[in-house]
């Protein structure tokens, strides 16, 4: 996540919702070449950031454990709480 | 998949830390933002179109509706239980850690916030376990498709709307990508709150 506003990243994903509701019925095109590429190129940058931030890094030298803890409590515990609740609300 | 996920990965944070610390060849903008960012805006852009095209996609989101809400108010209740626990495990404050985990894995806002709130050392908790939680999403994705597809949306918080989004839908299928980003969305916009209102009870 970088400090750019959250609500700008609708603006590409609703134009291509649109764009792709007109295109219907026409022929489709396989994308999955180019989202592939573009996933890569995402995670590398990701990755760039992580490497070039030595406040970061430094911090995961210091606290790392605790921080592997506290973030598979945190998945963990969110999947089964989403878990519980979509039974209760019977989402498929 | 994956086995080009991790290598892309290692690969980004070997040539970001040589780049930082040996020279700045180009500056880090270019990859961490300028590339980050367009990468992201195009991916956005043609998961939005696969998901109109697909016919199925919009009648499944219609059966969900606005329940598709529970997931994030879920994992936000899940991932500040966990952060509290945590906390008692590891003998931490269990109010900091709770606030650690109330980043939902958005680390850029957790790490600095919990480092104000708390001082450095929380505040590179609050950094890393958040840092953790985006990666081990990444890495888990497929094993928890498994289990259920809703999950890795869950695990993601509120990167489940960028960073996430598209190892999500690549694994998961189009018709999640709505859901995926309307939870990533709400935990990007309560995760300032969620922060300031548990460190408040300390």
């Amino acid at each position: 996540m970088l400090n750019f506003s959250a609500a700008e990243l609708i603006i590409p994903l609703v134009a291509g919702i649109v764009l792709g509701y007109l295109l219907r019925g026409t022929k489709h095109v396989g994308f999955s070449r180019v989202t592939l590429a573009a996933i890569l190129v995402l995670i590398f940058s990701l990755g760039f950031g992580i490497g070039s931030n030595n406040e970061l890094l430094g911090s995961l030298a210091k606290v790392g454990l605790n921080a592997l803890v506290i973030a598979s409590l945190a998945i963990v515990f969110s999947v089964v709480f989403v878990e519980a609740v979509r039974k209760l609300v019977r989402l498929s | 998949m994956i086995k080009y996920i991790l290598p892309a990965l290692f690969a980004g944070i070997v040539v970001g830390y040589v780049n930082n610390n040996y020279g700045n060849v180009f500056a880090n903008v270019w990859i961490s933002d300028y590339a980050f960012i367009a990468s992201l805006i195009l991916l956005l852009f043609v998961m939005g179109l696969a998901f109109g095209i697909d016919k199925e996609s919009i009648t499944k989101l219609r059966q969900t509706g606005p329940r598709i809400l529970i997931i994030p108010f879920s994992t936000a209740l899940g991932s500040i239980c966990a952060g509290a626990i945590g906390g008692l495990i590891l003998g931490i404050s269990p109010i900091a850690s709770a606030t650690v985990s109330a980043g939902y894995g958005w680390y850029t806002l957790a790490g600095p916030m919990v480092w104000q709130i708390f001082g450095a050392e929380l505040g590179a908790l609050g950094f890393a376990a958040n840092f953790f939680r985006e990666i081990l999403t990444i890495i888990a994705t497929p094993l928890m498709r498994k289990a259920d597809k809703y999950a890795p949306i869950a695990s993601g918080g509120a990167t489940a709307m960028d960073t996430t989004l598209p190892v999500i839908v690549r694994y998961c299928g189009s018709d999640l990508l709505v859901a995926s980003f309307a939870s990533g969305f709400v935990l990007t916009v309560v995760a300032p709150f969620t922060i300031i209102a548990i460190a408040s009870l300390r």
